[in-house]
Order: structure tokens, then sequence, then C-alpha cells
């Protein structure tokens, strides 16, 4: 599994496409509206994936570790989004943290770890 | 040479390109492109305290908030250009009138083709940034609208500079080439 990491619109899916030679039928992306879809290349959007976990009340690590054996070969994006203030809404919080433990998890499963800054690849595993 | 340097605020970016700006500017000739307009006292402080921290490093100063290939002429383009910042010159001219809610949609444009014209016309600049992407806060369509397009500006720097650096908490990062400090 590779990870790829990074804020907002710096080029995360476009770095995959490219590295990976990915079409969009590859491409799963996760809505806060319905989740996520294991079993894609790529699975785009993580941060979708922890805000639906965190209204409808579920653990985002625990749902990735139940189905291992369905995303250990897919290439995970991740916006970072654990890096800024600490949010006032509690909502907010809660995905905040949700994200962060979700990327560390994934981080220690994940072969390569990518982080994308302004359209460039550093590598951090 | 061109550089980009982005990071969080107060990292000391502006400091650090200044350096790297005198670096560059082996004929002497050094030009700080302020974009800033201050709307407050606390931008009025601010520009006071750059003003002070760059004095007695030979730069000339040119006031540029907008068109800031306009910065150019054909007698000072051999020199190094420090232009701080992309953020302040999208706001400047994403909108130009701050009482106003809409946004200029092709004030990105304009901003991208200004910048990448000082990297092939002066080829000596460096550009200094903000990173604001990587916190957990689901903006209005106005803030992302900025967000989305000064990240456009910074990749299409980073494409074409010779030099990426992030500066975290005062610490270089180099994402992309290198420089000897």
């Amino acid at each position: 599994m590779d990870l790829i990491i990074g804020g907002a619109y710096q080029g995360k899916l476009a770095l995959a496409k490219n590295k990976y030679g990915l079409a969009d039928t590859d491409i799963a992306t996760c809505s806060e509206a319905s989740g996520i879809r294991f079993g894609a290349k790529c699975i785009d959007k993580l941060e979708e994936f922890t805000l639906w976990c965190v209204r409808n009340e579920k653990d985002a690590t625990e749902i990735f570790r139940a189905n291992r054996g369905e995303w250990k070969k897919s290439i995970l994006i991740c916006q970072d989004i654990f890096c800024g203030v600490v949010p006032m809404g509690a909502e907010e919080r809660l995905w905040r943290e949700m994200t962060g433990r979700l990327c560390a998890y994934l981080s220690s499963e994940a072969d390569t770890v990518t982080r994308v800054f302004c359209g460039l690849e550093q590598k951090l595993k | 040479m061109n550089v980009l340097i982005s990071g969080g605020c107060k990292n000391g970016k502006t400091a650090f390109a200044q350096d790297i700006a005198v670096k560059l500017s082996k004929n002497g000739q050094r030009y700080y492109v302020a974009t800033m307009l201050p709307y407050d006292d606390e931008d009025r402080a601010r520009i006071a305290r750059h003003i002070d921290e760059r004095a007695g490093m030979g730069f000339q100063t040119l006031e540029q908030p907008r068109d800031i290939a306009g910065c150019l002429t054909e007698e000072n383009k051999s020199g190094a250009f420090l232009i701080d910042s992309v953020t302040a010159l999208l706001v400047n001219e994403m909108y130009p009138d701050m009482r106003m809610e809409g946004a200029d949609p092709a004030a990105a444009e304009r901003c991208r083709a200004g910048l990448l014209n000082i990297t092939k016309e002066a080829g000596n600049a460096v550009f200094v940034s903000d990173y604001i992407y990587s916190d957990a806060i689901r903006y209005d369509a106005f803030t992302e609208n900025y967000r989305a397009s000064l990240a456009m500006l910074d990749r299409s720097l980073a494409s074409v500079c010779d030099t990426v650096i992030e500066l975290c908490a005062g610490n270089v990062i180099f994402h992309k080439g290198g420089i000897d400090l």
C-alpha cells in the first residue's frame, strides 16, 4: 500500500495519477455522505471518509483494520487536515483527531509514504 | 536562479528570502518588491518592521501591489528580485475593492502569467508564499476559492523554480534543488 498525504490543492491526486498511471476508473473518491468504497486501485479523499465516520459514530481506523485485505495493495490519498489549529467545533475536533490517527496507522502499514508540497513529491517512508 | 519559499506564518520566510536574494544579486542590484496594501495599523506596523529588518541590506524597494511583472524594466532586470508575497499579490488582484464580496475571476491567471514572466525575464528571483492548506476547517466558497487559487500559483512556481524550500519553525526543508547558504 502506498499512502499519499498533503495539504489541500497540493496536487496529490495528479501526482498519484502520473506516478502510477491511474485512469479515472481506477479511483474511488470518498464522500462525507456515503463514506468509502474499498477494492479500488486508488482511494482518494480519505478525509471525507473520516468526516463520514464522525457523523455516523464509527471509528475510521477500526474500519480499515477490519478490511485490511481490501486495501493492502491500494494507493490511499488523504489531506493532512491534522496540522492546523485545534478547531472550535466538536465535530471538527473529532474529525481532525480521527484523521490523524488513521494516517498514523496507515503510515505504519504502508510500503511507501509520500507527502506532496506545491505539487512536488517528498518521500517520508 | 529562481527560488520559491513557502511555509507557515512567522517562520522566518522573509528574512531567509532576503539572505537568498542578497546571494543571488551578484551585480549588487537587489530589489524588494513589496506587494502589501496596508489596511490597518497592524499592517502598517508589519511593513515598518520589514523595512527595519532589511535596512542596510542594500535593497531598493519597489511598490507593486498589482500587475507584478510591472516591477521589471530593461535597466533593472539583470538584478535580483524578492517578491514578498505571492499571498498579498493574489489578495490585491482578486479583491480590488475590499468592500465588495466578489472576486475577480481572471485574477489568479493574471498573477500566474506575471509571476512566470518574472522567472523568465529576470531569472533571478525569490518568491515568498504562505502554506495555508492543512487544517480541519470547512471554509466557505469565498475562502476556498482563494486557497485553491493561491495553491495553483504555488504549484505553477514550484514547477518552474530551480529551488523550492519549505520553512518550518526556521528550519529549511528542500523540496527541489538546493542553494549554498
